[in-house]
């Protein structure tokens, strides 16, 4: 025990109130300053409890109770001013916190059907995109497609002829480029597409092996805008590609 | 826990004083906590969930609980302490008194005081029926010896380990308190009753025994160790 063992019995005689004059005064003083001591006081008076338990004797006759709850009537308990004023302040800030939920909750609300009206609005735009995509994606499958038809028509009784036609638009970069009686093409070589600038050296446009009718397409290869095509070539090159012709071309068209 | 909450607050305050039940439910679930703190200091949080009288907690209000709900003016709550402890209360100021009627008075008094003051026991660091019986029998000594009151009960901190909380403990503690005063060497049971209960001092009790002074000082000690020993052995 850390309890000072010269009080230790004075402490027990404490707490049962029979110490008087000095040795009263004495223990009173140490035990401001003793808080090992302050708690064995309390375990004291918890024994001192005990005892008292011991004393079971008969329940208070029952007019005892009517007495004390006649008394408590007549006397409404003033409630405590520290605690009327914290009860008053905590009231307050309980209705403060639900003014502030409500009105969080009505701006909330506000706000969300403000944002489902973009929500539709922005589905009808995107559904209305998507459809022009698809419509678009339809197109230029069509224009490179194997199973597509192809119709040359020439005039008179021209046999036909290896045919190439590059639409290009310079602003966007924009080429597509269809051919069709193209002669076949040897083992390891492709042709290749060229824009040739009207100054400048020949950009590649891509590159093609016509499929077995001699038709072929390039759908918008990569390409610098803005740049002004003088006219477009094709050149047999190897498979793989080259960055500038390396054989004469084989056909060439300018700008009708 | 907001139906914990207001079932809880409706028993043992008078709704009138409480917002919980004035604001709509959905105002008010973030902020059960704050309620919850309104009427119940935050000291005593541990007590009502560990709860009293065992299993059925929400039934029964904890002593801290009750005290709380005295102290805003809950009659019901006075009524439902003194249900519990009137008896020892009682006992005690009966065995010293000896007198049905003065017993009464001091019934009286020692309920009326926790209802003026309730601020007085301080559930945080007490036990209420400890704290009644021990403000019972210093009152009833001071009546005994027509003397005024010696001790603020504000200060008498009762600490009984463990808490009794529900009636099998009570019953078993009170079993073995009395075996533990049984089996006690009689000079110092009597040593430590007539200082408990009669309220003479140790000069006394050796005046009257023809002992010497620091033998019933060691008694006295001694006695009260050992019904703490028969609680916690």
């Amino acid at each position: 025990m850390s309890v000072h063992e010269q009080f230790a019995d004075n402490l027990s005689l404490y707490a049962l109130g029979a110490l008087r004059g000095e040795e009263r005064q004495a223990i009173e003083t140490h035990l401001k300053e003793c808080s090992a001591c302050r708690q064995e006081l309390q375990k004291l008076r918890g024994d001192l409890a005990l005892l008292a338990f011991s004393a079971s004797g008969p329940r208070p006759p029952a007019r005892s109770q009517g007495r004390l709850v006649a008394a408590i009537t007549k006397e409404p308990r003033r409630v405590h001013l520290r605690q009327r004023s914290r009860r008053t302040w905590w009231n307050a800030l309980g209705w403060a916190a639900a003014l502030v939920a409500i009105a969080i909750g009505v701006s909330l609300r506000l706000e969300n059907s403000a944002l489902r009206r973009r929500v539709a609005e922005l589905e009808t735009s995107s559904s209305k995109q998507d459809q022009q995509l698809l419509e678009a994606k339809q197109l230029l499958a069509a224009l490179s497609s194997p199973d597509a038809a192809h119709f040359t028509l020439v005039a008179g009784k021209t046999p036909p002829q290896p045919q190439g036609k590059a639409i290009y638009v310079r602003d966007s970069g924009t080429l597509v480029f269809l051919a069709s009686n193209l002669p076949a093409i040897p083992p390891k070589k492709a042709y290749e597409l060229w824009l040739i600038p009207t100054s400048g050296a020949a950009i590649p446009a891509g590159l093609f092996k016509p499929d077995t009718r001699g038709a072929a397409a390039i759908i918008h290869p990569p390409l610098p805008t803005g740049v002004e095509a003088k006219a477009f070539a094709i050149t047999v090159e190897p498979e793989a590609g080259s960055s500038a012709p390396t054989s004469q071309p084989i056909m060439v068209g300018t700008r009708s | 826990m907001l139906t914990q909450c207001v079932v809880v607050r409706n028993r043992i305050q008078s709704p009138s004083n409480h917002f919980c039940v004035l604001i709509p439910w959905f105002a008010l679930w973030p902020f059960c906590g704050v309620s919850d703190l309104i009427g119940v200091p935050r000291r005593i949080r541990k007590e009502e969930i560990t709860g009293l009288f065992g299993a059925a907690s929400n039934v029964v209000s904890s002593d801290a609980m009750l005290v709380a709900a005295i102290r805003s003016g809950d009659e019901q709550a006075m009524t439902q302490v003194y249900d519990r402890y009137s008896q020892i209360v009682y006992s005690v100021a009966l065995r010293v008194l000896g007198d049905t009627a003065a017993a009464e008075d001091i019934l009286q008094e020692v309920f009326m005081r926790l209802w003026r003051s309730p601020d007085a026991f301080d559930a945080s660091r007490g036990s209420l029926p400890g704290w009644l019986a021990v403000i019972t029998r210093n009152r009833a000594i001071d009546s005994l010896r027509k003397r005024r009151e010696e001790t603020d009960i504000a200060e008498v901190v009762v600490s009984i380990e463990p808490d009794l909380t529900n009636r099998t403990e009570w019953s078993r503690a009170l079993e073995k308190i009395h075996s533990a005063l049984a089996s006690m060497p009689s000079p110092q049971r009597s040593a430590l009753e007539m200082a408990f209960f009669e309220g003479l001092t140790h000069t006394e009790i050796a005046a009257r025994t023809g002992e010497p002074l620091g033998t019933i000082k060691t008694r006295i000690r001694a006695g009260l160790l050992t019904l703490r020993k028969a609680l916690n052995p």
